[in-house]
């Protein structure tokens, strides 16, 4: 197995406070991975950190086996590296089908670019990717008409058009009810083996359903690592996370 | 092809056409009217591009447009008689002789500390080359420096808005190199290939008319190529772009420094029509009005931010003929201005698609209840 994102020793202090403290974790190829954690657990900060939107202090990021440690947010997505917000953010006056294309761009650079329309092979991709988050029917609307759910579905929709290496996923199904939340699990379920993912979630029923490996954060250190049922038997994490969940369900 | 856009590419057409032909119906005074207003259409151009596409609302644009106008204006500012007739081999500006220090040599080169800088202006078409260049080169420095830093909304328009003060204060105390206050008058005549562009003749019209045809046609083809659409996006969304892998500032420099380019030349085209340079150019209201016209006519429409422009100016010119209204206009265009932000947010552009969408969905409706007559005409036959 090939190492598909590998962080080493990663960490960064805001102020003094270690929001992230020497994080180690290596995603193999394919692999999908949750990441659980409590409130201020520093999930999303080390989403921050191996997307480059915050600069780490410490520690080195690996995809595959390039660097990409303290990059600028658009060198790590083009090496590789696809991210979905916790707030789904698309491009609210474009049509939907246009945000699709936006995210096939293959050519960066904005000379390459002046040009019009898109090739048969995006185009087809794009009509794929549509058809996979059930969108078919508003690709012609503005984003800003979708639901809450829809609008989570096209950005996911784009990180596929986008077809990055290794997928960072926050917060997929935040504020959606069961039956989309199971729809996204599905359309993430799809994406396994093609893609390697991390996915942050707090939703348990979720985690059932989609999680293979799991990693708990604490207070911004790794507190265990191992599969579901590992996880929910050990003693540690009970007593920092899942015995808390545990009490409201 | 929609109809929405095929009716969009009519009104380009349309528009086109009747700028070319207004001037069979205009005499000289208001062809020269119609010259400067059109150059106002084409700096609505350059603000729907930069406002209404980028999403940057630049409230300095007058500092390209006068960095334009002044450029061509210096050197026709040489070209003019009054520049040839002050005993020199070379032109010397008149003011520049008026203000010299006694015994000054009366030499372009050197009647003042930095007159010198005239001196390429003798060439004409260094002073086109420089009407674009000048724009687009202080649009690279400030964009680079504000993009790169990923300062947005607000913040751009802070910073352009105290740029164009301050280099208007810089133009007016430059007196001894810029006439100041006074600006640069009493300017030669445009000649190219031989031709002379008189400002109250058709040849004037027409090079502006033309102008802004290519310039709408361009823009709009511009906006319309896969870069365009990830600068919307940018717009919408600059993280989510950010990490779809582009360069965000790249896109926004591009397009802010086309659209000063834009304005830059519509600057030279407005010293051809109306014979003056002046840092009325840069006041601040100037700019402001600008951002006005894109408004009201609609600054996510090119054609609407250009159309806006154009009407407004027509319709003010109309009015202030009428001295009770001369006083009322600044009140009027004032309270136009809120009426259209609060009512119709994407202008009199918007207004024409709100129309032009009805009639497309009347229009399959039509379509829709046609084909289901047929279908029951064809079930009855088959029925007995």
């Amino acid at each position: 197995m090939t190492a598909a994102l590998t962080i080493d020793g990663i960490g960064v202090a805001f102020a003094g406070f270690k929001a992230v403290d020497g994080v180690s974790l290596v995603i193999e190829e394919g692999e999908l991975r949750v990441l659980l954690g409590a409130n201020g657990a520093g999930k999303t900060t080390l989403m921050d950190l191996v997307s480059g939107r915050t600069r780490a202090t410490e520690g080195h990021v690996f995809l595959y086996d390039r660097e990409i440690t303290n990059r600028d947010e658009h060198q790590i997505a083009r090496a590789g590296l696809g991210r979905k917000f916790q707030i789904p953010s698309v491009f609210k006056e474009l049509s939907v089908r246009a945000n699709l294309e936006v995210a096939s761009c293959r050519n960066p650079h904005v000379f390459a670019n002046l040009r019009f329309g898109f090739s048969r092979a995006q185009r087809r991709r794009v009509d794929e990717v549509l058809a996979l988050i059930d969108l078919g029917d508003t690709a012609d609307q503005p984003a800003a008409n979708l639901s809450h759910g829809q609008t989570q579905w096209l950005e996911l929709g784009m990180l596929i058009v986008q077809d990055p290496k290794v997928l960072l996923l926050d917060e997929p199904t935040a504020g959606m009810t069961q039956a989309e939340t199971h729809k996204t699990a599905e359309i993430i379920k799809s994406l396994r083996g093609q893609h390697s993912i991390i996915v942050v979630e707090h939703d348990m029923a979720f985690v059932r359903e989609i999680a293979e490996r799991i990693t708990v954060l604490h207070l911004g250190r790794v507190l265990a690592e191992g599969d579901l049922a590992s996880i929910e038997t050990n003693e540690d994490v009970r007593r920092a996370y899942l015995g808390a969940a545990a009490g409201h369900g | 092809m929609t109809i929405q856009r095929r009716l969009d590419y009519l009104c380009y057409a349309i528009f086109i056409v009747a700028i070319l032909l207004v001037p069979l119906l205009l005499g000289d005074f208001w062809i020269n009217r119609m010259s400067k207003f059109l150059v106002y259409g084409m700096l609505g151009v350059a603000v729907s591009l930069c406002w209404g596409y980028a999403g940057i609302l630049n409230l300095g644009q007058g500092l390209f447009f006068g960095a334009g106008a002044y450029m061509l204006a210096m050197s026709l500012k040489l070209l003019s008689n009054t520049s040839m007739q002050q005993g020199s081999d070379t032109p010397v500006p008149d003011f520049m002789l008026w203000n010299a220090q006694p015994g000054a040599p009366t030499e372009l080169c050197c009647i003042n500390h930095g007159s010198w800088l005239w001196l390429p202006f003798q060439s004409q078409w260094f002073g086109i080359l420089m009407g674009i260049l000048l724009p687009v080169t202080l649009a690279l420095i400030l964009g680079l420096i504000v993009f790169r830093k990923r300062i947005a909304g607000v913040f751009v328009s802070i910073i352009t808005l105290a740029l164009v003060l301050l280099v208007r204060l810089v133009l007016i105390d430059a007196q001894p190199l810029t006439n100041g206050f006074n600006g640069l008058t009493d300017l030669g005549t445009l000649t190219i290939l031989g031709y002379q562009f008189d400002a109250y003749g058709l040849g004037t019209y027409y090079l502006i008319a033309v102008s802004l045809a290519l310039v709408l046609i361009g823009a709009r083809m511009l906006v319309e190529t896969r870069a365009g659409l990830i600068l919307q996006a940018i717009r919408d969304d600059q993280n989510r772009v950010r990490y779809l892998g582009f360069d965000v500032p790249v896109y926004q420099l591009f397009f802010f420094t086309v659209s000063a380019g834009i304005a830059g030349y519509a600057g030279m085209l407005y010293v051809v029509a109306a014979e003056f340079a002046s840092p009325t150019f840069m006041d601040l209201a100037y700019s402001i009005t600008m951002v006005v016209w894109a408004a009201v006519g609609g600054r996510a429409s090119l054609l609407g931010a250009c159309i806006g422009a154009i009407l407004i100016n027509i319709v003010a010119a109309t009015v202030s003929e009428t001295q009770s209204f001369m006083e009322a206009w600044k009140a009027v265009i004032g309270l136009v201005f809120v009426l259209v932000v609060l009512y119709l947010p994407r202008g009199l552009a918007g207004l024409a698609s709100d129309i032009g969408e009805r009639i497309e969905a009347r229009a399959a409706a039509r379509a829709a209840t046609g084909s289901q007559a047929a279908a029951m005409v064809a079930a009855s036959r088959r029925a007995p």
